[in-house]
């Protein structure tokens, strides 16, 4: 199967500031050794057509979001979300091919949890690069929740053998001709 | 006398776009604009003074469904520019990884496009989600298809929507000896699935085909033989893969190139003449309502020897395999087609890959601020970026991506349709909007004479 007993997807577009928090947790957790039941990715736009239209309730029994969500907090608070608390659109499939929200379909049989965070600034239509420093910040406190969430204790997770795993070069757009 | 109407914002593929559409008094498509309304976003603009290591991470960024294409293609780009040959147990990897993108994408287009056909029989338009047999099966067979596409990109690429595993001058490590044979068992199950799957949506379709008439919310519209037939001629840089400025014998050539403004291709304001509130999803746009497409797209018209050209998998099977069906059903079926091509070359590659061979390059220039361009025949089509590298910056970067290629080639296919299929002509080429929209504006010099365009 791709997606194991517990997924923790990362979305966002690290191309609009701090619309890349997702995907930036994910990096940070890349350097944690995990449970093999743990599968942790990157899912940028993706999410709706690549994880939340392909996981299998039989397999898959918890979903953890990580993401921005403007709630009115100050910018770089974390909140945890149910799937009812989300307003429509949230996660619509790009598809939209009948306008119906995958995470709607999955939510009775797998266990949904969204943890967002509140963002400073977002660019979008226009590009740019990096997270501002609050919700930079906000990364070490929203690894912490998400593994409270999924029931891993931390002490267990720092990865010792860091260089044997092939990481770093991922997705934030960092730079460096040999990284 | 002519009427306007508007289908805005279509829907069953990714992005934004709209359909304007002056018909005649039977409903007949005079002239039909497509176009973008994402807007404008700049990412060559970002690319410059980035390493080339950091542009095709940003490219992939550009766009939810297509990242490995942009990923690949931007990375050969970069490549192309410093002129690094990469080992070929690193062109196997990436051939597998996007053989691997095209299974998904393919799986993927079956579930939009099947809600617009019928299960053959019946009068019955087939609902991809519903829980009953035998359309239950068919879904499962489909993501088995979608999972196994992923499982494979995930192995070759390292990751199975953001590719990590890609660099300039080559992949960052080969795969095990039990990673290819995992690959190799998982392209043998999708081969025998891929095999039922194409098998039956043909058989979907030519039903479709050959019927009189259709349903499009509860209106019943004749249906024309020549559906989505279109003269603009098709542009394909390789079977499956793609090519660069670096190949002995590149397949496609920049000077044959050129992309002008949309204002000189698309109508101009015109009021909206025909509501059809019936219309799938909504209705369409209401009476009186001012348009503009030629203001509101958001994309430059590239051409190809002076015209707008077809890209994605009838090209690639009309240039490269003799395939001459035209017309959208003609069109679907060729994307069939490639469901077992990309798993039969996958198969091959895997067969090629020796997982002990090295996959980086032993020497990887800086750049001497060089042109180079790289393809990818990405699902949708080819996808040309093209840049220049000096002493490892990125001085120049753009990205010519699939759908920016048909909007103007689907615009013409669309005359002559009752208007109440013009989405199934459009889903035909399974657009990828969002992405399609950059705008670099040459004159007749080759001059840039717009990068930016509507807000």
């Amino acid at each position: 199967m791709l997606y194991p007993e517990i997924v923790i997807a990362g979305c966002g577009n690290p191309l609009f500031a701090d619309d890349g928090f997702g995907p930036a947790v994910i990096e940070e957790m890349e350097k944690l050794t995990l449970p093999d039941n743990v599968l942790i990715v990157d899912a940028g736009l993706g999410g709706p057509h690549f994880i939340f239209t392909l996981l299998d309730p039989e397999v898959t029994k918890k979903l953890v979001i990580v993401d921005i969500a403007d709630y009115g907090a100050e910018p770089g608070s974390i909140t945890k979300l149910r799937v009812e608390d989300l307003p429509p659109g949230a996660y619509r499939d790009a598809h939209s091919w009948d306008l119906a929200e995958p995470l709607q379909r999955i939510k009775d049989r797998i266990d949904v949890t969204i943890i967002g965070c509140q963002p400073a600034r977002v660019t979008a239509p226009e590009f740019e690069l990096g997270l501002s420093d609050e919700v930079q910040e906000a990364i070490p406190k929203t690894i912490r929740v998400i593994l409270e969430t999924i029931g891993v204790d931390y002490g267990t997770t720092i990865n010792l053998q860091k260089e044997g795993r092939q990481r770093g070069t991922a997705e934030t757009c960092s730079s460096g001709k040999n990284s | 006398m002519s009427k306007v109407v508007e289908i805005s914002p279509t829907t069953r593929h990714e992005g934004h776009s709209k359909l304007v559409l002056k018909v005649n008094d039977a409903g007949i498509i005079e002239t039909g604009n497509w176009c973008s309304i994402t807007p404008v976003r700049g990412v060559e603009k970002l690319a410059v003074g980035k390493t080339p290591e950091q542009v095709p991470k940003i490219a992939s960024r550009v766009c939810g469904i297509c990242p490995i294409a942009h990923n690949l293609a931007a990375t050969e780009a970069m490549e192309a520019s410093i002129k690094c040959e990469i080992p070929k147990d690193a062109l196997m990897l990436r051939h597998i990884l996007q053989l691997a993108n095209r299974l998904h994408s393919i799986a993927l287009h079956d579930i939009l496009i099947l809600p617009d056909l019928y299960l053959p029989g019946t009068e019955v338009k087939i609902n991809p989600f519903t829980a009953e047999e035998p359309v239950r099966t068919v879904a499962k067979r489909i993501q088995r298809l979608r999972e196994i596409g992923q499982t494979v990109g995930q192995i070759a690429g390292g990751d199975c929507i953001h590719p990590r595993n890609t660099r300039v001058g080559g992949m960052y490590r080969n795969c095990s000896e039990q990673a290819k044979t995992k690959m190799y068992d998982l392209a043998k199950e999708g081969l025998v699935l891929a095999h039922a799957q194409m098998d039956l949506m043909i058989a979907i379709l030519r039903n479709y085909q050959a019927r009189e008439s259709v349903d499009v919310g509860g209106m019943k519209v004749a249906l024309p033989k020549t559906l989505g037939y279109h003269n603009q001629g098709y542009l394909a840089t390789h079977a499956f893969y793609g090519s660069s400025s670096l190949d002995e014998c590149p397949s496609w050539d920049i000077d044959r190139f050129k992309e002008v403004r949309p204002w000189d291709w698309y109508m101009g304001e015109m009021d909206v003449t025909l509501e059809e509130p019936r219309y799938p999803i909504g209705g369409t746009t209401k009476m009186g309502t001012k348009v503009n497409p030629q203001m509101e797209a958001c994309t430059g018209i590239p051409m190809y020897d002076g015209q707008p050209v077809e890209v994605g998998p009838r090209a690639r099977l009309a240039t490269y395999k003799g395939y001459d069906e035209k017309g959208t059903v003609g069109q679907n079926v060729a994307r069939e087609m490639e469901y077992t091509d990309s798993l039969y070359e996958m198969i091959d590659c895997i067969d090629a890959l020796n997982p002990n061979g090295k996959v980086v390059a032993d020497y990887i220039p800086d750049g001497d601020g060089s042109l180079g361009w790289a393809s990818n025949e990405a699902p949708r089509g080819t996808d040309v970026h093209i840049t220049r590298v000096k002493d490892w910056k990125v001085q120049y970067f753009s990205m010519l991506v699939p759908t920016t290629w048909n909007f103007a080639t689907c615009s013409a296919a669309l005359t002559g349709a009752p208007w109440q299929l013009a989405e199934v002509i459009m889903r035909g080429y399974d657009p990828c909007v969002s992405c399609a929209t950059h705008m670099i504006v040459l004159d007749e010099d080759n001059k840039v004479v717009a990068q930016k365009l509507i807000q």
